[in-house]
């Protein structure tokens, strides 16, 4: 079940989508966790560590690339598997939770 | 990020930008469930009305509103009656908790801070509510969630 949290900024929308993902996998669910708003702080909610918090890193846009599709249409595509991507850039928390930063922005510009 | 979504573990959480933005540029359409949070005041109920009919559109067939952060009955009634005029069903409704000010505070999840703090037992029924009403098709998920005795 792949569950979509939104509201508006300091809704709490945060705090129950890492509520929500401790509970399930306290259960013994595996539980992917992705942070997709551009001032991420999933991370810190799902109890990670300080140390943890500051090595995040996002995920890369490398991951994907442009292709032509039949009707000559650009698009953007997943260059690896799904389970690649997440060993590779998937943040360990507790009782298995994986997280993946979306949006992490490092430095000014670097967009 | 759309097709990670489509693919990954038993269950998925998404955490979403908070504009709308995210939904017209369609990240959103592979999830199966969206959750609305939404605060007991105008603006955010403003913003929860206007997310619905997006969704809709992008073909998400499950869409609830979280009320959350109400403090009186008086909240939690204004906030039933708006969501029930704006066809927005409500899924579940969490309290406002100092426990969560309080987790933040100390960089801290909520969930170790205080794993009986009311909010946490709001999310507790939200998480045994949320197989209920919707159908888990494929995922091991099902064998953990298909019967919540909590």
């Amino acid at each position: 079940m792949k569950i979509g949290i939104s509201g508006k900024g300091g809704s709490g929308k945060t705090t129950i989508s890492a509520t929500l993902a401790r509970i399930y996998a306290k259960k013994g669910i595996s539980v992917l966790a992705i942070d997709g708003d551009p001032n991420p702080n999933l991370g810190m909610a799902l109890g990670l560590d300080a140390q943890t918090l500051e090595e995040t890193h996002s995920i890369p846009r490398s991951i994907t690339e442009r292709v032509e599709d039949a009707d000559g249409k650009m698009k953007l595509v997943l260059k690896d598997s799904v389970e690649d991507i997440k060993n590779l850039h998937g943040i360990p928390a507790a009782d298995g939770i994986r997280l993946l930063v979306g949006t992490k922005v490092e430095t000014p510009g670097s967009g | 990020m759309g097709e990670i979504v489509s693919e990954s573990d038993d269950i998925t959480v998404m955490d979403m930008e908070a504009s709308l933005e995210h939904l017209s540029r369609g990240t959103v359409r592979h999830v199966d469930v969206l959750l609305i949070v939404t605060e007991p005041y105008y603006r955010s109920l403003e913003t929860a009305r206007r997310t619905l009919p997006l969704a809709r559109g992008l073909g998400i067939n499950h869409i609830y509103a979280v009320v959350n952060k109400y403090r009186t009955e008086e909240d939690e009634k204004a906030v039933t009656e708006f969501c029930e005029n704006n066809d927005l069903e409500i899924i579940a409704k969490i309290p406002f908790d100092n426990n969560v000010t309080q987790a933040d505070l100390e960089g801290k999840s909520l969930f170790d801070f205080n794993p009986e703090s009311p909010a946490v037992k709001a999310v507790e029924k939200l998480a045994a509510e949320l197989p209920e009403r919707v159908p888990l098709n494929n995922s091991s998920a099902s064998k953990f969630l298909s019967k919540p005795n909590c």
